[in-house]
């Protein structure tokens, strides 16, 4: 059974003792940590990665992030927002290190282009699924997690423009592929 | 008439990041064809974000924690040859300076520390050489390395209080602690040593 989540806020009782317990090696505090935020970080990186397995790595390499460097959390942020960001980070990061199919081009020439095609309309997730991974990320980092087209460009190592043209390309293919009629 | 790109349109969802969408703002204030299609950019987001949260197939936490664990052995190694030579250090002090009657047994004290520490750092080694947390291990052989390692982990955090102690009270609880986390490296070691063994890596 799935729930929507509010992605902005998580609770966690206590945070800040938790953090400052974690931070002196307490394995049960970690504990609470990864079970607070595991099914918000694995959603993240499913809905950027293309499998389930590179989904549990990513969650695993983010909680393992999170207790190496639980140190420099300073607080300054919400303990989401800095756990997103490494799980952020660690979902491009699989997406970089598997040389996935990220270019558009390249992705042009294995979707159908028959006319029949064009006019089959699916739902959101299976066109969310269908984009380019690199469209797909920022979608998703842009429209439901909220970062700006500055960030995502940090996170990538690319332009603001790379973003934006990102997005936009995606919004015009989920627009297609939803159904909805284009402008003349 | 031209309408917005879609470019555009996203443009003027978000004017603060895009200072040239004025004149796109005024089309879109006399285009109902444009103000149909910002509305759908509007639902598709609103569409987006109301996707069933996607949760992850299994618990993963004790593979997360066996990493974490290998993680802090890797970096108590280092920091335990650092602490080794400390306390040799100390022992050297105490026979240098020290008054020779308390020197006598808190040397003795100190000595008996001194070898917990280095039987500890001997097991720690052979551990990291059997790379662990690279094996394929059962649910109850991860149970029980689990309930190990967090026995491990709250004998260091009390070694870590005791350091803070007074010399003589201070010698006594490490040299308890000291051996409660041989007996343990001692029985993790054991484990993965029989599970080894018995499946044959």
């Amino acid at each position: 059974m799935t729930r929507v989540l509010a992605l902005e806020s998580f609770p966690l009782a206590n945070a800040d003792a938790v953090v400052a317990r974690a931070r002196s090696g307490d394995p049960e505090a970690m504990e609470q940590i990864f079970r607070a935020f595991q099914t918000p970080v694995y959603n993240l990186a499913r809905r950027i990665c293309r499998t389930v397995e590179d989904a549990e790595d990513v969650l695993q390499e983010t909680f393992l992030e999170v207790a190496k460097s639980i140190g420099r959390f300073r607080g300054e942020g919400s303990l989401w927002g800095w756990v997103r960001t490494i799980a952020s980070n660690k979902a491009l990061m699989r997406l970089r290190r598997n040389k996935y199919r990220d270019t558009d081009e390249l992705h042009d020439e294995v979707l159908p282009t028959r006319k029949e095609d064009r006019h089959l309309r699916m739902d959101l997730e299976a066109a969310l699924e269908r984009l380019p991974e690199m469209s797909r990320a920022v979608v998703w980092l842009h429209d439901v997690e909220g970062y700006t087209h500055g960030e995502i460009g940090a996170m990538m190592g690319k332009s603001v423009s790379f973003s934006k043209s990102q997005l936009a390309r995606a919004h015009v293919r989920l627009r297609g592929w939803l159904g909805e009629e284009a402008i003349a | 008439m031209t309408h917005l790109t879609m470019e555009q349109l996203l443009n003027v969802r978000e004017p603060a990041s895009s200072p040239g969408s004025y004149s796109a703002q005024q089309h879109l204030e006399t285009c109902q064809v444009c103000q149909a299609e910002l509305e759908r950019l509007h639902q598709r987001t609103a569409q987006l974000k109301a996707l069933p949260t996607l949760r992850p197939p299994r618990d993963q936490w004790l593979e997360v924690r066996s990493q974490v664990v290998a993680h802090r052995r890797r970096r108590r190694a280092v920091w335990g040859g650092v602490g080794g030579l400390a306390l040799a250090a100390s022992i050297a002090m105490f026979l240098v300076l020290g008054d020779r009657n308390v020197a006598a047994a808190e040397e003795e004290s100190s000595r008996a520390i001194g070898t917990a520490m280095a039987q500890s750092q001997m097991l720690e080694s052979a551990l990291g050489r059997f790379r662990p947390e690279r094996r394929v291990t059962d649910g109850r052989t991860a149970t029980v390395v689990a309930g190990l390692e967090s026995q491990i982990a709250e004998v260091d955090r009390q070694l870590q209080v005791a350091g803070m102690m007074r010399q003589r009270a201070r010698d006594e609880a490490l040299l308890d602690l000291w051996r409660q986390r041989v007996g343990l490296m001692d029985a993790l070691v054991n484990v993965h040593l029989t599970r080894a063994t018995h499946a044959g890596l």
